[in-house]
């Protein structure tokens, strides 16, 4: 990254060929003002940032590992200690590696141990406390505290790991709390609700992964976009069901999302969208191929025709992918 | 300033928005219906097992009476295992319960269709909790559905609140 003075020098030299206004430099100067960058998250990860939250996951087996050989024989305050203690510890741990650049980065990994770590320590407390861990109810109240402390600390430290894990909190409240709501509602149908809560927090994914496309969050798109449209196309596909109880309105809507995140994948350069696109259209091929012309035309004539659609469909993948995607 | 920011964050606040405003429907759908419909029709039901050999219950409704069978026993079973049934008269409206004699459900007319005349049923839970941890169990819980609506029954069950502790008689007419 080029250094104030380069910047500035820059400035001048496209001022003095016309070639920039002040008021885009305005406009460019009020878009980042108040914006903290994460350093460790914002430029591309390197091997020593990729060794430390390895690093962070392996402590966080390390601590699972203890905990499960020695469950039984650990009494409460030492259960306590050993998973909600850790997660405090480690974050305490990140905010002072945080206050040394050279340190920063090493202290993500902190900040990522205690975001795998606290909420099974939440989970001991609650279940140590006499209540129902597993229930709807306990679970939105432990995805609710620790939303509310990540969201906090984003606000506080502006960096990305806490975007990232707010957002997993946000979805694991999101379940837990609409299961607590239906949970008095069994005439709910549980498993179509499911594929229609991933589809609203897929198409939530996808759209703050577009809106974090355009600023310093831009590392997280791969996972809002990759897991959102997984979602909204394993979701919709599951919705079509089955021959004979299938639904005839996502059956004949299918092609059109696919199609959608295909021509999506261009437009916003997202090989996501592209990879997801190509494989969900080559199981809807096979699926209407199954339900629809294996009984009239026979299996062998059939699988011909979905195993021809399917080199079609990976032919069509592989040109939109060198023609827009490629770098 | 604000339509500024606003516009700038349009995606942003659509995607929050979005499992935000399905949580508000779901509430409302769930609430609002159960404001409006009250189911009309109290039910006899009994507990502690009255199961017996080859599909043999000890209490069964005909033309629209309660009747109390005659258990057959097999010749080769000698061992009857002890039985504590009781007869219950559900009120839906103040979701309570009722001890009843044979002869007081005798004197009640009873429908045993599954479904009730203003359109309920009684089934059971499915699963309390999942996603992240392990969830429970529901399946020993009943519900009164129908017409968009669920309310749970809280039941008098001999013993446990096993499935199979609680068999449904009747609507009263």
């Amino acid at each position: 990254m080029a250094n104030k003075d380069e910047v500035l020098n820059e400035i001048r030299i496209l001022a003095g060929q016309n070639a920039i206004g002040k008021e885009e430099l305005i406009q460019a100067y009020d878009s980042g003002k108040g914006v903290r960058g994460d350093i460790a998250l914002t430029k591309k990860l390197g091997v020593a940032e990729i060794l430390y939250y390895i690093g962070g996951a392996v402590v966080f087996l390390g601590i699972m590992i203890l905990l499960g050989q020695n469950w039984s024989t650990l009494g409460v305050a030492a259960k306590v200690m050993a998973t909600l203690g850790s997660g405090i510890a480690a974050y305490f741990v990140g905010v002072l590696f945080n206050r040394d650049a050279r340190t920063e980065a090493a202290g993500s990994a902190f900040f990522l141990i205690s975001a795998l770590v606290t909420p099974i320590g939440l989970w001991v407390i609650f279940d140590e406390a006499g209540f129902n861990a597993n229930s709807f109810g306990m679970q939105t109240w432990i995805s609710g505290i620790l939303l509310a402390v990540f969201v906090s600390s984003y606000f506080v430290f502006k960096k990305n790991i806490f975007t990232l894990f707010s957002i997993i909190f946000a979805t694991w409240m999101f379940f837990s709390f609409t299961g607590f709501l239906v949970a008095g509602a069994p005439h709910f149908n549980d498993w179509k609700f499911y594929m229609y809560r991933t589809l609203a927090v897929s198409t939530a994914y996808m759209l703050i992964g577009y809106s974090f496309s355009k600023n310093e969050r831009v590392s997280l798109c791969w996972f809002l976009y990759g897991f959102g449209v997984l979602g909204f196309l394993g979701a919709a596909l599951a919705l079509g069901e089955w021959k004979p109880n299938q639904n005839v309105f996502w059956e004949l809507i299918y092609p059109g999302l696919v199609f959608g995140a295909l021509f999506t994948s261009v437009h916003i350069k997202s090989k996501a969208f592209l990879t997801w696109g190509t494989i969900f259209l080559m199981a809807y091929i096979l699926k209407i191929t199954a339900e629809y012309f294996s009984t009239g035309l026979g299996w062998p004539l059939a699988l011909v025709i979905a195993g021809l659609a399917m080199i079609g469909a990976g032919y069509m993948s592989f040109s939109l992918k060198k023609k827009y995607l490629s770098a | 300033m604000n339509n500024g920011i606003l516009k700038k964050n349009a995606t942003l606040i659509i995607g929050i928005s979005i499992p935000i405003l399905m949580i508000i429907f779901v509430a409302v759908s769930i609430y609002l219906p159960g404001l409006f419909v009250k189911p009309k029709f109290n039910f006899v039901y009994v507990t502690g097992n009255d199961y017996y050999y080859y599909s043999q219950y000890q209490y069964a409704v005909q033309n629209g009476k309660i009747v109390e069978n005659e258990i057959k026993k097999p010749e080769n079973r000698s061992y009857e295992p002890a039985r504590e049934v009781r007869l219950y008269m559900h009120d839906v409206a103040a979701n309570t319960n009722r001890e009843i004699t044979f002869e007081e459900a005798r004197n009640m007319n009873l429908d045993s269709n599954i479904k009730s005349p203003d359109g309920f049923e009684i089934i059971t839970g499915s699963h309390s909790g999942g996603f992240l941890f392990s969830g429970g169990s529901d399946y020993d819980t009943r519900y009164l559905t129908g017409n968009n609506i669920s309310k749970k029954l809280d039941l008098r069950l001999v013993g446990s609140s096993y499935y199979n502790n609680f068999r449904f008689i009747g609507w009263i007419k």
